[in-house]
């Protein structure tokens, strides 16, 4: 990737990057998969520097990496046209410290994803503790997931799920069916076809444009 | 797809604070900088304008660039979804029915579906006992697409429910940016538009699907059915995650088998779990007829679907299935609780 997309993608992700160079990364990444890859992998990194959420994604994702590459401040929000012109002037570190956070980000996303054995506290669950006939006998007060095998993947969904996720999106609420629909049509970790003839490129116009 | 936490204690005391001034200040005395007015602004956009966009989805240090098209007419909602540079699939919404193109598995899959909700979602309508569960906050105001945005946080106060921050068009209340997050607040999934246009009009090839369907394979969900067999409708989950109640219970059949499969829908308000039950089938789905055809293993275990996961085990002989956009020890603990009521006496939740 070269320093002229890099500093593309920062800025992007900065949320400062002009329209017309959202369109050119747009074209950019949609054909070309390497470049999606760094670009997620930068966007992971800057969530992992943002630690437990309460900051904006817009404000000094670049200027967050330097801080911790190099105990470089981060640029004031005013400053963005510098902070943008300074952005990869350590490429080489930056990557390579880059690239070691985004593999601990992945490693916790992954180890999150698999972490079994919740014990669920008593009280709230009380509450939704099955009562059969109203005065049969009172379900357990606390509920423990049995601990899985260490051998059961937190894998991308088999085929034979789909049907099953397809069905549920029908019941997802609001912003939660779009996650579930969006990741639907993402193909899967094997070997992929060529790309569909006829797939229609999107017409790339710049900002968000209302109609009178 | 992924996640979970434990919330963490100092969020409590605020929490609660703010969760009742939320349930108790009347909606008439809302501000115009009120976050609940501003979700509901962008319900009404996502409802019922015109939009044409491209966005990049962010999951897992993954990136897909997706187009979403979106025209109301005559209150009739068109849809289509579009992978733009990986899988090909494509979603199309129209005429009363969803129809799932996946050329990478050469199927297509179609199921009937109300015109109601757009692909890109809305949120609830956030009740007392939602925001006994959420926190919903406005965060500084930024700029996105160089456009002014309003930021809104809803956060989940424990770890069975992700949450959301939603970057929100200053003039059309459009979500330009949207994030899932856990009960930490580390970010799950997201969404950047990269362009998006809101035109008057929106022409009907904009809405046509784009794959070459010919030598797919077409399987169609059956509809929805108010009742499942006497066995499966026997199938509760025991026990829940604070908050979850069971919303909906029906039955249709999945992925072209000829046996219902029981459908309970569990929900907090804003996240939902379905739980699947059905007959373990003897032969994989349209091997039956052949001599040879092997049984299909049973599913166990955890997966990551979109979003969210499922987790599938197997009850009294019965494939258990629960899936929704929540962490994994949700679906996981809703999974484990289900059985079997065989006297009559169903949970009350």
């Amino acid at each position: 990737m070269s320093e002229q997309i890099r500093e593309q993608v920062s800025a992007f992700l900065d949320g400062e990057l002009p329209n017309t160079e959202t369109e050119l990364l747009l074209k950019r990444l949609t054909r070309d998969g390497e470049l999606r890859e760094s670009f997620g992998r930068y966007a992971l990194i800057g969530e992992a520097l943002r630690g437990a959420g309460s900051q904006i994604l817009t404000r000094g994702f670049a200027a967050r990496v330097n801080l911790a590459i190099d105990g470089e401040p981060a640029q004031a929000p005013g400053h963005a046209h510098q902070a943008r012109a300074s952005r990869w002037w350590r490429p080489l570190a930056g990557v390579t410290v880059a690239a070691g956070v985004a593999t601990v980000a992945i490693v916790a996303l992954q180890q999150r994803a698999i972490s079994p054995g919740l014990r669920v506290a008593s009280a709230p669950t009380a509450q939704n503790a099955s009562v059969p006939g109203g005065g049969g006998t009172r379900e357990a007060l606390s509920y423990t997931v049995p601990v899985r095998s260490a051998d059961v993947p937190a894998a991308r969904s088999p085929a034979r799920l789909t049907n099953y996720v397809f069905a549920h999106s029908k019941y997802s609420l609001g912003l939660g069916q779009r996650g579930v629909l969006a990741d639907l049509l993402i193909e899967d970790d094997e070997p992929q076809p060529a790309p569909i003839q006829g797939v229609a490129q999107p017409s790339l116009t710049p900002d968000v444009r209302v109609a009178p | 797809m992924t996640r979970s936490q434990q919330s963490r204690a100092y969020w409590l005391v605020p929490c609660a604070l703010v969760g009742a001034l939320l349930t108790t200040v009347p909606r008439l005395s809302r501000g115009a900088d009120d976050p609940r007015e501003w979700l509901e602004k962008m319900n009404k956009a996502l409802a019922t304008r015109n939009y044409d966009g491209t966005f990049f989805h962010l999951s897992g240090g993954r990136v897909e660039t997706m187009r979403i098209v979106h025209r109301v007419r005559a209150g009739r909602v068109t849809e289509r979804l579009q992978s733009l540079d990986g899988s090909g699939r494509e979603f199309v919404r129209a005429n009363g029915e969803l129809t799932c193109y996946l050329p990478d598995q050469h199927t297509v899959l179609v199921e009937p579906r109300q015109d109601r909700g757009p692909f890109l979602g809305s949120l609830p309508q956030f009740d007392a006992s939602v925001s006994n569960f959420y926190r919903i906050e406005a965060l500084p105001a930024t700029h996105i697409l160089g456009r002014p945005a309003r930021v809104i946080a809803v956060n989940p106060k424990d770890q069975f429910r992700f949450g959301y921050r939603l970057w929100l068009d200053e003039k059309t209340a459009m979500p330009l940016k949207t994030q899932l997050c856990d009960s930490r607040g580390q970010v799950i999934e997201q969404i950047f538009f990269a362009r998006l246009d809101m035109p008057e009009n929106i022409p009907d090839g904009d809405l046509a699907p784009t794959v070459r369907t010919v030598g797919m394979r077409w399987v169609r969900q059956g509809p929805s059915s108010d009742n499942a067999s006497a066995a499966l409708a026997a199938y509760r989950a025991s026990q829940l995650p604070p908050g979850f109640r069971l919303t909906i219970q029906g039955a249709q059949t999945l992925g072209g088998a000829t046996a219902l499969a029981s459908h309970l829908v569990y929900s907090d308000g804003v996240a939902t779990v379905s739980v699947f039950v059905e007959e373990q089938p003897a032969t994989a789905p349209g091997a039956a007829a052949a001599p040879d055809a092997q049984p299909e293993p049973p599913l166990q275990g955890l997966a990551r679907v979109g979003s969210g996961y499922a987790f599938s085990t197997i009850v009294q002989g019965h494939q258990v299935t629960a899936v929704g956009e929540v962490p994994a020890q949700t679906v996981e603990f809703i999974a484990h609780s289900v059985k079997i009521y065989s006297g009559g006496e169903l949970p009350r939740h």
